[in-house]
């Protein structure tokens, strides 16, 4: 799915955090929005996946604005998947009952235990695996409807180095299967996975690089 | 069904907050409605025995204060249709060391509708006492009412509690304690196709008096408005204070699992599986607290009705229409009291994972 902003502006309160930001993501691309704190990149991730309404201009994604893509409940359980910086797994399920939570069919759910690494977790608790498990059972839960693009927002932040960049591997893997993914990072070591590189700076894009 | 349950055992100490409330409130709609409706259905027993007709004083209030003339029963009963007309004095008064007790003055043919147990029928200057009563004055010989002693001829037990835990006594008795010459007549017909053109009968010709069906009688009877209106509101207070209870604690669970539910709205579920899902977790409490509630309105009940203090005159009962009644009224406890705190589930915002999350 392409996904376009327009001269998209953001204000919370009086207080602008987005400055007019045109910017295109291509299919299937692993994109990576960086920038220091207060830069906008989360905000721009927000406005982008749908969770917020930009104050000024507009977003497309393959060409419709989000007023024309219908209900958007059923819009973004067909599209799009979200990994947050926690988990958010619900701690009453499984891993497989939390991967298979949002599944519209749950034929997915064991492939995608078995390429995460997680099979023989499955059906444990969140509190009974690691940070680094949890946070792929939640990448298994976000890609479990075979979504056109994730978003994620500082997915590692929560980890350590060495089960970041296990994070950033699986998400160059599934984004060369085809699944589009936005990162939204402060962590520059994004920029040896991602296709593209966003870097944000006081609201607006700084510099576009591959 | 196993996912509700487990998110039910996960959250365990409000899930059991939410369980007592609703049973309290539950087991208190069970209690006053069935001690209630059991007042009602006694003296409604009571007057159906052998009447299918009543006669009170005219326009008075409650049959207590009604006095009509014993001697019109014998005209009555000569009426052609008329099976049997039997005088009855109901009133109340102190049995040492009782302060208030039922003391029923009847004629000699009402004597035969109590079923004896031990001794005889009452004559002149005897009683006769319901097994429970006689059970709680020790096996008295003789009772003292109204300053004067009566000897105790026999022992009858009814189902009905207010005859149970009551004195029965000749009419004629009953007259000269309560200064009165009759309460009601019951009048038994041969054919209840009759009962109108008897009853239109009676009102003509005895305009002090009025007849009534007992049927109509207890439908219109005052006490029992009363009474069932009193029940009412209490049960109605029952209801709200439990719908109450489940508002706040059901939003102090959203507030806990706002986190769940924003990651539903995330991957797109929509609103209506967020609110069944909630609604679905607090019908299983529902179930379980009316169960209960049934449990242990049925022990109170038992512990009430052989309590000695109350005589056996509150003797509730849960007819099954008033368990279907009860167990509707707390699955719309269930559904009124989720749906505010589910809907305001279902509308959380998935931003406040991301501003939650700190980035």
């Amino acid at each position: 799915m392409k996904i376009e902003a327009l001269g998209v502006e953001h204000f919370y309160g009086h207080e602008k955090v987005l400055n007019g930001v045109d910017i295109t993501i291509e299919p299937g691309s692993f994109t990576a929005i960086i920038g220091e704190s207060g830069s906008g990149k989360t905000t721009l991730l927000s406005i982008l996946s749908t969770l917020l309404q930009p104050s000024e201009g507009i977003v497309k994604y393959d060409g419709k604005i989000l007023s024309e893509l219908g209900n958007i409940d059923r819009f973004r359980r067909h599209n799009i998947g979200f990994v947050f910086q926690f988990h958010y797994l619900i701690s009453y399920l499984t891993l497989r009952e939390n991967i298979a939570l949002g599944a519209i069919d749950e034929s997915r759910v064991e492939s995608l235990l078995q390429s995460l690494g997680i099979a023989k977790l499955s059906h444990r608790y969140s509190d009974e695996v690691s940070g680094g498990e949890r946070q792929r059972a939640a990448i298994a839960r976000a890609l479990v409807n075979a979504p056109s693009v994730v978003f994620a927002d500082e997915p590692t932040g929560n980890l350590d180095t060495k089960n970041a960049l296990g994070v950033y591997e699986l998400f160059r893997e599934f984004s060369h299967q085809g699944t589009g993914f936005v990162v939204a990072s402060h962590d520059k070591k994004i920029a040896d996975y991602a296709d593209i590189i966003i870097e944000m700076e006081d609201g607006l894009v700084k510099k576009v690089y591959k | 069904m196993i996912t509700p349950l487990k998110a039910l055992h996960k959250n365990r100490f409000k899930t059991a907050l939410i369980f007592i409330s609703m049973s309290v409130s539950i087991a208190a709609i069970f209690l006053i409605s069935a001690i209630s409706g059991g007042v009602v259905s006694m003296y409604s027993s009571m007057l159906k025995t052998d009447g299918d007709i009543i006669v009170t004083q005219k326009g008075i209030a409650d049959t207590f204060f009604s006095d009509i003339n014993r001697t019109v029963a014998d005209e009555i009963s000569k009426i052609q249709g008329v099976k049997e007309v039997s005088a009855l004095i109901l009133g109340a008064a102190p049995v040492e060391p009782l302060p208030i007790v039922g003391i029923y003055g009847a004629s000699e043919n009402r004597f035969k509708s109590y079923t004896l147990k031990k001794g005889s029928y009452p004559q002149s200057g005897e009683v006769m006492l319901g097994s429970k009563i006689y059970e709680t004055l020790k096996h008295p010989e003789t009772i003292s009412l109204s300053k004067k002693e009566f000897r105790v001829s026999g022992v009858f037990k009814s189902r009905i509690g207010f005859e149970d835990g009551g004195v029965v006594m000749p009419l004629s008795d009953a007259g000269e304690v309560f200064h009165k010459s009759a309460s009601i007549f019951l009048i038994a017909l041969d054919d209840l196709s009759q009962s109108d053109t008897i009853i239109a009968h009676i009102n003509k010709t005895h305009p002090e008096m009025e007849a009534k069906t007992t049927d109509g009688f207890i439908d219109s009877y005052n006490q029992f408005k009363i009474i069932k209106t009193s029940s009412d509101v209490i049960g109605a207070m029952a209801f709200l204070m439990g719908i109450l209870g489940i508002v706040s604690m059901m939003s102090m669970v959203v507030n806990d699992r706002k986190a769940e539910f924003g990651i539903m709205r995330s991957i797109g579920l929509s609103s209506s599986t967020i609110i069944f899902k909630l609604l679905s977790e607090t019908l299983i409490i529902a179930v379980l607290a009316f169960a209960v509630a049934y449990g242990v309105s049925l022990g109170v009940l038992e512990l009430i009705e052989h309590a000695e203090k109350f005589q056996g005159y509150i003797n509730g009962e849960i007819t099954f229409a008033l368990a279907i009644k009860v167990f509707i009224v707390s699955v719309s406890m269930a559904l009124f009291g989720t749906l505010l705190p589910a809907v305001y589930a279902a509308r959380i915002d998935p931003m406040s994972l991301i501003q939650r999350g700190g980035a």
